[in-house]
């Protein structure tokens, strides 16, 4: 399944295969192949292989790379398939006739299917697909897939033994013909293609200008690469122009055609979306409603997340008292109430404010906002040596780094890609936000104080992640990987109303994934850290907490960590904490909550923000003061505290230079600005 | 006319800005938001700087 970016590719894979794979409204969701399965009309099963979208076969990054490979067989990992579905964005037959054109020269059997057809047919434009159908030879199928239109149609032509080969009629360019010719037959010989497919390499080929090569196809043969070397060789001599050539030659055939099959009763006018984004994206009504939206963002999570966290608090505060009630007091009892509800209750309560957030991703998401966004940001971006497209992956880390890693296969320029990867995840991503929130409640007690300061806390955290992303950016582009000013060119999808039901699946997603975090890893980092904060007993049996834990195996561990983190306020039960959380950085709160829960002791557990304000130092200082808590949360802005995050930018760097670099320079800068702040804190007597 | 990298001038011709194009721009200063054959087009600015376009005539579309 193949087609330009955001045409609805991954929509129709969902409803053919019933997979929930990720959509949204902006080009790029999908950067990797997705396979699936569903049945033919007559039972048989076929596999389906969804592919990153691309707007041509002249592969300019390692998403469109995918795609090329794929479908010229060079993926060792991946057979080529025998019929090829082409998803069309109706609204825009020409530029998406464009890929289709190409895909032809391919000469495997092909089925055209024109998506959002309900759209063209309300912007006035009249598609003969029948026409269309007998023009290139091949089945041409009308569908809007959001309604599960054409579907049926679309599964009997899949379901077809007998797809007829498409009736492609173009001729290659005679500046070009010579060049083809030649290396076309030594694809055939020397690398063993089938003819059509040497000769849509051959295209290719001469016209490539480094196009992306990804890890696991196959290179060319010695003699192939002479052949070509020699043609590019005359080409730049002879100054020809052959790439310009060809997309002209394919844009004339592709007119010709749209004049038979396309009917358009205007000339294109400025439609709604365009008047919206004289608006929207606009140097100065755009960025007020950027701000707006932001400002929403953060506001939403304090106030309406208030309620049910407080009731969340409750039944986990009953189900601890409950337990303890029906065991008598000894070991289980504490592994229980402290390690197990102490350490999951203290992170399922943030659940609320995570749903809020993914809320407010999806609607940007899916109303084609996200696009809007990073073309706002281009100027800023453009002042540290990136462009907009960059944003897109850096917005999205604001949910989690991994995706928004994976998204920058999107971008064309392999020096540019490397430093987005390696600045995404300063971006505050949702597991940073029950840290935040924790210190935030610790620091500033609750009713006190209106959630506007609250959200503005916060949202100084996110803006001191965001410019702390872009003053790397900056650093590493004038250092390390300097290259040309970018240029970016990016399509803007139209904008669509959001589609709730995807955005309500993405929030519940992702909430499974939240509580099977908390469920797995941190259930488990919560008993381990019970364990090692109980054990070894301390010889007197009436000792108190705090000198049972300073003999626990983790007390131990914990103070030999102590002279590193002391210059920056943390005591040693903080670096328990810091040490666990380098699984996930919301381990800290759960971590926190089991460390203090053991030290109280008592019938009832405090509230973890309540036992953070009554810890202290062994001289009796307050060791979670306003200037400690600011301190922790620029800690975990800048630190690089996520094993997920380091195992995806070694996949997507092929090597481990890039992850352990990201650790070093995260984890340095954390630890030089936290003793920054924390001494000049203390020299202003803060 | 398009000038400048190769890569960029090929992927641009292949979404349809090519020279034959008719470009509306809708709105943006460095960064411009350009309607090419009904398909939005943001380029940065460097971008813009390597396309020259030329203003029809009044009234003429």
């Amino acid at each position: 399944m193949v087609g330009n970016p955001n045409c609805g590719k991954t929509t129709l894979f969902n409803a053919l295969t019933g997979l929930r794979q990720k959509v949204g409204n902006y080009p790029g969701v999908t950067v990797e192949k997705k396979i699936g399965e569903c049945y033919s009309q007559h039972g048989r099963p076929m596999k389906i292989i969804d592919l990153p979208g691309a707007y041509s076969l002249a592969a300019r990054s390692p998403d469109e790379a995918v795609l090329r490979d794929v479908l010229f067989g060079r993926r060792e990992d991946t057979p080529q398939p025998d019929r090829v579905i082409c998803v069309l964005d109706a609204t825009n037959l020409e530029r998406n006739l464009y890929l289709v054109h190409q895909i032809l020269d391919l000469g495997r059997p092909v089925i055209l299917v024109l998506n959002m057809m309900d759209l063209a047919v309300k912007a006035g434009l009249r598609i003969d697909t029948h026409q269309l159908a007998a023009a290139l030879g091949v089945v041409v199928i009308a569908c809007a897939a959001v309604k599960g239109e054409g579907l049926v149609e679309l599964k009997l032509a899949m379901s077809r033994s007998d797809l007829p080969l498409a009736r492609h009629r173009w001729d290659v360019p005679a500046p070009i013909a010579p060049a083809v010719a030649e290396l076309q037959a030594s694809l055939s010989d020397a690398d063993a293609q089938s003819p059509l497919i040497a000769r849509a390499e051959a295209l290719l080929l001469l016209t490539d200008f480094e196009s992306v090569r990804i890890a696991g196809s196959k290179p060319l043969s010695a003699r192939t690469a002479a052949v070509l070397a020699a043609w590019q060789q005359r080409c730049a001599r002879e100054e020809s122009n052959w790439s310009g050539t060809l997309i002209r030659s394919r844009y004339d055939a592709i007119n010709t055609l749209c004049r038979e099959v396309l009917r358009r009763p205007r000339p294109p006018e400025l439609s709604g979306s365009d008047r919206l984004d004289a608006v929207l994206v606009h140097s100065i009504w755009g960025w007020l409603f950027f701000g707006f939206v932001m400002a929403a963002l953060f506001f939403s999570i304090f106030s309406l997340a208030e309620y049910p966290m407080n009731w969340i608090d409750a039944h986990i505060a009953a189900l601890s008292r409950g337990v303890k009630n029906i065991l008598p007091p000894g070991d289980l009892r504490d592994l229980l109430t402290d390690g197990v509800i102490g350490g999951v209750g203290g992170i399922v309560v943030f659940l609320p404010q995570i749903l809020i957030l993914f809320f407010f991703v999806g609607l940007l998401e899916s109303t084609g906002y996200m696009a809007r966004a990073a073309f706002l940001m281009d100027r800023p971006m453009s002042k540290v040596g990136l462009h907009g497209k960059s944003f897109i992956p850096l917005l999205g880390s604001y949910a989690c780094a991994i995706p928004g890693i994976m998204a920058t296969r999107t971008i064309e320029n392999a020096k540019d890609r490397l430093v987005t990867i390696l600045i995404a995840p300063l971006m505050s991503c949702s597991a940073r936000l029950p840290v935040y929130l924790l210190m935030i409640a610790t620091l500033l007690p609750a009713a006190a104080l209106p959630a506007t300061w609250k959200a503005g806390l916060m949202l100084l955290m996110y803006l001191l992640g965001t410019l702390g992303a872009f003053g790397f950016a900056w650093l590493f582009k004038r250092t390390l990987f300097k290259s040309a000013r970018p240029l970016m060119i990016m399509e803007l999808p139209a904008y669509q109303p959001p589609r709730l039901k995807e955005i309500l699946r993405q929030m519940v997603e992702r909430s499974w994934l939240f509580l099977k975090n908390a469920g797995t890893i941190i259930l488990g980092i919560s008993i381990v850290l019970w364990f090692l904060t109980t054990y070894p007993k301390h010889p007197d049996p009436k000792a108190s907490a705090e000198a049972q834990i300073a003999v626990s195996f983790a007390g131990q561990a914990g103070h030999l960590l102590e002279p590193v983190i002391k210059p920056l306020g943390f005591d040693w039960r903080i670096g328990i904490g810091l040490v666990t959380s380098f699984a996930a950085r919301e381990v800290f709160v759960s971590s926190m909550s089991v460390i203090f829960g053991v030290q109280d002791n008592g019938e009832d557990t405090l509230p973890v923000r309540d036992a953070l304000r009554a810890a202290r130092w062994p001289n009796g200082a307050s060791l979670f003061t306003p200037l400690v808590c600011i301190t922790l949360m620029v800690y975990y802005v800048f630190a690089m505290q996520c094993m997920s995050t380091i195992a995806v930018v070694k996949r997507e760097t092929n090597s481990w230079r890039w992850p352990l670099f990201q650790i070093a320079y995260m984890t340095g800068t954390a630890w030089l600005v936290c003793f920054a702040i924390y001494q000049i804190g203390r020299a202003l007597d803060y | 006319m398009i000038n400048g990298d190769d890569g960029f001038a090929q992927r641009l011709r292949e979404m349809g800005f090519g020279e034959a194009a008719l470009v509306t721009k809708i709105s943006g200063r460095t960064t411009s938001l350009c309607q090419v054959n009904g398909t939005r087009i943001a380029l940065n600015h460097n971008a813009a700087m390597a396309i020259l376009v030329e203003a029809l005539p009044a009234g003429v579309r």
